[in-house]
């Protein structure tokens, strides 16, 4: 249980960074938090000769708000996250997947850049930013690219991210009046437990109370965070009802894709995703109609 | 090879030599000694390594130390206040004073992370609600305690009022966990004993001071570790170990051919384990190899380096299976794998079903549980110079040790001096001689330097040891009245490859249960049965929470097939006061029917069972109870969806096994005589020594009893200081070393409160009774009118009763009393009387010892097992909620009622029984160590293997009702063990009142919840 020999290297410019992964790759990867990858390391489930801090680089710190919209910095942790005025007073959805992520310590250290570029299937922020039409920003020596997150992911612990790009921002765009999300997980324990199943839910309400657009994400029940079309096209176009929110959750629990594991087998997570589905819709539903 | 890097520890700032890939942890373990912070298992799951950076709580564990330069890291150390001031406050922070008085220290394992991380809290937060509480120590495990008087210490230090306990405050009743002795106001006859001490390493653990095996570095030290099979079931056909040797920084690799042929084991009959594999490997990690190096990274390295080449051989996992004609064979000696076939029969109960009004058959499976203490097991061997064996080891019973390495090493046990340092945690995990000890000796001896081994959090999982999982099946006769008539019980216990314990598991898992209700006719079929996985143990409770729980919910099945109420059943079936069991056990003191009076009263449990209609299992819809808390869980629980239960289970367990575990007298048991067994001990269990200081103002007591946590030291100095006649602050203990404290068994079978306090009482009324005759003549008196109390001795007033009365303590320093009506109120100082024996006879010392009562048992096969002086008895209340959309079970409330005899410190019986419900009720829904088809385990860290956190732990009251055990010292018995016999039954039956279905197969998960519900 010990991190086998391995190069430091701490960048303190996005530059240094891209020149150190490009000379090394695929014998590198980038550390941020490292609350996964140094686990990761450790019982050998990753083996690398390097690895490229980007702990120093200040730029990639800190939540900003501008015009509604929120940009979070890649090495914000997530208790910043978390702490930020402007998530408390107005994104209460991120706070669902911040607060029942892991525990304190963990919180403290790790990243929102590496919870969403680790991509691993059941990680909390993934599901609820794509929910929320977020996109991340890829830095490279090249340029910056968006990417909208639902394109990010392509499979288990696999981005389209090359070796050289750096994700810098996580971007969320400003909510319009009648949106609302809501972020709904199971676990087997209440403290410091990862998610067996996971739905996030971002609905728009129009002026009439009707769901002009509904998006439905389903987190640790498919390879990536999996938005699933054919749930939200259930609910376009209709009032959110109890009964609209069954079929969208029918929808959902056909597309998930999930294993079976020590956690629980494919049948139990799929009953679950039509739970969370009803249940995070509720909720989002009730944040829609919030006056703001 | 390590850059020099300048960390800032606790203001200090250290230039060290750091590797790239080193981790904070390890430099502050490893290079600066600053051991106060804890590995408990490497990977961010358990909180033990928690540090602050910046003043933020982060687990060390996962921080490159590389990375750490520039920031201010305080650890356990940093925290002190620079104040001094009296003993009791000197050097701990508001905090760790509240951690000391709240009795949030157990085995202190946990402890210095927790302290952080409380910390961080409240300095971000200094008025903290509960939940933000809990929330923010949700990242650290807690194996001891069940996290109450944790969330008592906080709560306590709420603000800045932090209010601060004097050492003795036997009043202090914390919210939720309140006494219920039934002393009716009236004051114990004791100054120590009954009284609510704060624990006597309570500072040290806070601090971070105590030092665990793990945590101690002797120079020239050298570091050891173990390669284990990677696959069930082989056999070795080849074992190169030239790469590993030659690796730089490795000293000395030994395999199976370097160990001696001894087997060893547990049981004596059953030795089938040897230290390294000589041919065959049984098990995923059966160790086949070890290596020493310069460090454990090294070490570590070099386990990698070693080639075996294995024959593949088919495994078994299912003991259901593996009893099968052809199924492969663990050991040849094994037929069909049959370890041990337990056969008793008592009374007829094929007669009684007959005759029986309600008959029912039940099949019931248990889970795989692992004890998983906080702290990792551990060793340190080193060799004295005139071949003298010193082991530091990390284990409940130093003697067992003592004696297993002398078999298997030949030699006599008076040259193994065994040392225990603080243990974080056993729960009979650490109950028997691991490979460690064997591995770091022969090592230490081949290499001519100390050799310390510890196994990371995996390889516990491997080394295993845990609960048995037994398969239940059952069948209950009562009559009209539900009084029981006849039971028969066949249980399977997966044993896994080894026996350990074993034997006695099997036969604990029927002799404990005609201990609880009067069952006039009882047929016990047990089969211990091998397979292909790490070998299960002792694991408290041994061998009887799984047929406990089993036995319970079947007779609340029956409870209510009769329309009986569950604790009205219980009424009528429970055991009375002196009786002799159907299988000879006999049963002294017994307060059952008060237990279950007590917590039916508290618990509401008239009003909030009964409303279920025809007492079937039945909850109600919805809000049940206006007096229930709001639990409004966000989203995991719309409310309509959520459904209340309630739920009884009892239970409870021997204070000592009757008998020593190897037969025959303290001896090398090569040249041991074959001899029959005796009903009697051949030497006393536990044997104490009193020192008196040459001033006569301290008392060192020596007994070998191990403190592991569950707070021995301390409740056996309260038991001397009372036999003595002085206040607990003059009495220190040292129970760490065979060399200095003889011999106690340890802490295994609850033993430790009835036979050591009984040989630590009897040793200090040996000293006062050395002293009588200096005070006879200095008071006047006749020598048996001596009494000793509060540090002084005084003539025993004959008043009335004949009991004796202190005159009123008014501090005359003459010595004369205050009042001169006559010689009666005369004492003379305990220290004066002391050096004047010492001025005549040189050291003042006494010696007291105790053996278990001759002839306890029957005379069948199997009939020492279950024997003991005294067994304790206890009923609990779960209530919960259950999630019928998820199958998410929390649980709410506990009500508790113990007798446990006397409570020698009530603070550390709730502490027991806390604890014991939270390892209790976890077990009952989330612990299972989980194998897949080829026996490698899929969980084997504290992510996979889930206990319960802060967040998951219900609100406890912890009661205890008025007992007198005489066969115990000061009427006390045991309440480790037993108060985790009642926990899982409790559980299960609230799961079925609050869904309508019972599920008889742990753990009750959410999934099994679902399907049982979905196929009602």
């Amino acid at each position: 249980m010990y991190i086998p020999d391995v190069e430091l290297h701490e960048a303190t410019t996005l530059e240094e960074a891209a020149a150190l992964m490009n000379r090394y790759a695929p014998d590198a990867r980038l550390l941020a938090g490292g609350t996964d990858l140094l686990v990761d390391l450790k019982t050998g489930r990753v083996s690398v000769g390097h690895l490229v801090s980007i702990k120093r680089i200040a730029a990639l710190r800190g939540v900003s708000a501008a015009d509604g919209s929120l940009r979070i910095g890649a090495l914000t942790t997530i208790t910043q996250l978390d702490r930020a005025p402007i998530v408390q007073q107005r994104f209460p959805s991120l706070l669902e997947a911040t607060r029942q992520m892991a525990a304190p310590q963990i919180r403290n250290v790790a990243t929102v850049g590496g919870n969403i570029a680790s991509a691993v299937p059941c990680a909390d922020l993934p599901p609820i930013l794509t929910a929320m039409n977020a996109s991340v920003v890829l830095w490279s020596p090249k340029g910056e690219r968006a990417v909208p997150l639902e394109t990010f992911f392509v499979g288990a612990r696999q981005t389209v991210r090359s070796d050289d790009e750096v994700l810098t921002t996580a971007l969320v765009p400003k909510m319009p009046p009648g949106f609302g999300a809501a972020y709904a997980r199971f676990a087997l324990r209440d403290g410091n437990a990862i998610a067996v199943a996971a739905v996030a839910a971002g609905l728009l309400l129009d002026g009439s109370n009707m769901v002009r657009d509904a998006r439905i994400v389903l987190g640790a029940v498919a390879p990536i965070p999996k938005l699933v079309e054919s749930a939200g096209a259930e609910l376009v176009d209709q009032p959110p009802t109890d009964n609209a929110f069954h079929r969208a959750a029918d929808a959902a629990m056909r597309a998930a894709e999930p294993i079976s594991d020590l956690r629980g087998s494919a049948d139990f997570r799929r009953e679950l995703v039509g739970v969370l589905t009803r249940r995070a819709l509720t909720s989002a539903c009730r944040r829609a109609k919030e006056p703001r | 090879m390590g850059v020099a890097r300048t960390l800032t520890i606790n203001g200090d700032a250290y230039t060290v030599a750091v590797e790239p890939a080193e981790t904070l942890l390890d430099v502050l373990r490893d290079k600066l000694h600053l051991t106060g912070t804890k590995k408990g298992c490497n990977a961010g799951d358990c909180g033990a390594c928690t540090v602050l950076v910046d003043g933020e709580a982060m687990n060390s564990c996962l921080l490159l130390a590389t990375e750490m330069e520039g920031k201010a890291i305080t650890t356990i150390e940093g925290l002190a206040c620079a104040t001094g001031g009296d003993a009791d406050a000197a050097q701990l922070t508001p905090l760790q004073k509240a951690f000391v008085h709240e009795g949030a220290i157990q085995c202190g394992y946990c402890t210095p992370g927790v302290v952080m991380a409380a910390t961080a809290l409240l300095n971000r937060n200094p008025n903290p609600t509960t939940d933000e509480i809990k929330e923010a120590l949700a990242g650290n495990l807690c194996r001891c305690t069940g996290y109450a008087g944790i969330l008592r210490a906080v709560q306590r230090c709420k603000s800045s009022s932090c209010r601060v306990g004097t050492a003795h405050q036997s009043g202090h009743q914390p919210a939720g966990a309140a006494s219920a002795n039934q002393h009716g106001g009236q004051c114990p006859p004791y100054n120590s004993v009954g009284v609510s001490i704060p624990r006597v390493d309570a500072a040290d653990k806070v601090t971070g001071r105590a030092q665990y095996t793990a945590d101690i570095h002797l120079p020239n030290m050298i570091h050891g570790k173990i390669l284990g099979s990677p696959i069930a079931h082989g056999r070795i056909k080849r074992i190169d170990v030239s790469q590993a040797k030659a690796l730089p920084g490795v000293v000395a690799v030994v395999t199976g051919a370097d160990v001696p042929d001894t087997l060893y084991g547990v049981s004596p009959a059953r030795y089938d384990e040897h230290v390294l594999a000589k041919d065959k490997v049984r098990h995923v990690g059966d160790p086949v190899a070890a290596v020493a190096a310069i460090d454990e990274r090294t070490a570590e390295k070099a386990l990698g380096l070693i080639e075996v080449e294995y024959e593949e051989l088919p495994a078994v996992f299912d003991p259901l299976h593996a009893v099968a004609e052809g199924a492969p064979q663990l050991h040849e000696r094994y037929k069909r794998n049959i370890n041990t076939h337990v056969d008793q029969s008592f009374g007829d109960v094929e007669k009684w079903f007959a005759e029986s009004h309600c008959v029912r058959e039940e099949t019931f499976t248990g889970n795989h549980v692992y004890q998983s203490p906080l702290e990792p097991h551990a060793s340190i061997a080193t060799w004295d110079p005139d071949g003298t064996l010193v082991l530091y080891s990390s284990t409940q019973v130093p003697h067992y040790v003592q004696y297993m390495m002398a078999h298997v090493l030949h030699l006599p046990l008076g040259k193994i001096r065994v040392i225990r340092p603080a243990v974080g945690g056993g729960f009979g995990g650490k109950a028997a001689t691991t490979p460690l000890d064997l591995c770091a000796a022969i090592l230490s001896r081949k290499t001519g330097r100390p050799v310390k081994m510890v196994y990371s959090r995996e390889e516990m999982f491997h080394y295993g040891r845990g609960r048995h999982k037994q398969y239940m099946k059952y069948k209950l006769g009562v009559d009209r009245q539900g009084k029981i008539k006849a039971f028969k019980s066949e249980i399977y216990l997966d044993g896994g490859a080894y026996t350990s314990f074993g034997v006695v598991t099997a036969y604990y898992a029927g002799s404990m249960m005609p201990t609880l209700y009067h069952i006039p006719n009882f047929k016990y079929d047990g089969y211990r049965v091998m397979t292909n996985k790490p070998a299960c143990g002792a694991m408290r409770g041994h061998g009887v929470p799984q047929p406990r729980f089993a036995f319970e919910c079947l007779l609340n099945m029956v409870a209510d097939d009769l329309g009986i109420d569950p604790i009205e059943i219980r009424r009528r079936n429970a055991m009375t006061p002196n009786t002799r069991t159907v299988n000879d056990l006999d049963i002294g003191s017994c307060e059952f029917r008060a237990t279950l009076d007590g917590a039916e009263e508290k618990s509401g449990w008239n009003e909030k069972y009964r409303r279920a209609a025809g007492f079937s299992p039945r909850g109600d819809a919805g809000d049940q109870g206006a007096s229930q808390d709001e639990t409004g869980r966000g989203l995991q629980s719309a409310r309509g969806n959520v459904r209340r239960g309630i739920g009884v289970g009892c239970g409870g367990f021997v204070s000592g096994a009757g008998y020593c575990i190897y037969r025959g007298q303290v001896q090398l048991s090569h040249e041991k005589p074959q001899e029959h067994f005796q009903k009697r001990s051949i030497f006393p269990h536990a044997n104490a020594i009193v020192k008196i200081s040459e001033d006569g103002m301290a008392a060192v007591l020596l007994i070998g009893a191990a403190e592991i946590g569950q707070g021995s030291d301390t409740v056996l100095t309260q038991m001397c200081a009372e036999s003595l006649g002085i206040p607990v602050s003059r009495l220190r203990i040292r129970s760490e070393d065979s060399d200095i404290s003889p011999l106690d068994l340890g802490a295994y079978s609850s033993r430790v409160t009835l036979m050591a306090g009984h040989a630590v009482s009897r040793a200090g009324a040996a000293v006062v009774d050395k002293m009588r005759p200096y005070a006879a003549r200095m008071l006047g008196c006749d020598e048996s009118e001596v009494v000793a109390r509060d540090g002084k001795l005084f003539v025993r007033q004959k008043q009335g009763s004949g009991t004796f009365l202190p005159p009123a303590a008014d501090g005359d320093a003459a010595g004369t009393g205050g009042d001169k009506k006559g010689p009666d109120p005369f004492f003379c100082p305990w220290e004066e009387v002391a050096r004047q024996y010492f001025n005549d006879n040189g050291p003042l010392v006494g010696t007291g010892c105790y053996k278990p009562p001759e002839g306890l048992g029957g005379d069948y096969k199997g009939a020492t097992v279950g024997t003991s002086p005294a067994y304790s008895f206890g009923t609990s209340v779960c209530e919960l909620s259950v999630d019928l959309e998820t199958g998410k079970v929390k649980i709410e409330r506990f009500t508790d009622y113990h007798d446990c005899g006397t409570a020698i410190n009530p603070r550390a019986v709730h502490g027991q029984v806390e604890g014991a419900i939270v390892m209790g009720a976890g077990e009952t829904i989330m612990e299972d160590v989980q194998f897949d088809e080829r026996g490698q385990i899929l969980n084997p860290n504290l992510h996979g293997y889930l206990m319960m956190t802060i967040k998951d732990a219900p609100e406890i009251f912890s009661g205890i009702v008025d007992s007198y055990e005489p066969r115990g010292p000061f009427g006390a018995k045991e309440i480790g063990e037993g108060s985790t016999l009642p926990v899982l039954g409790a559980v299960a039956h609230a799961i079925a009142n609050a869904t309508g279905v019972w599920i008889k197969d742990l753990p009750i998960t959410p999934e099994k919840i679902l399907n049982a519900i979905r196929e009602k």
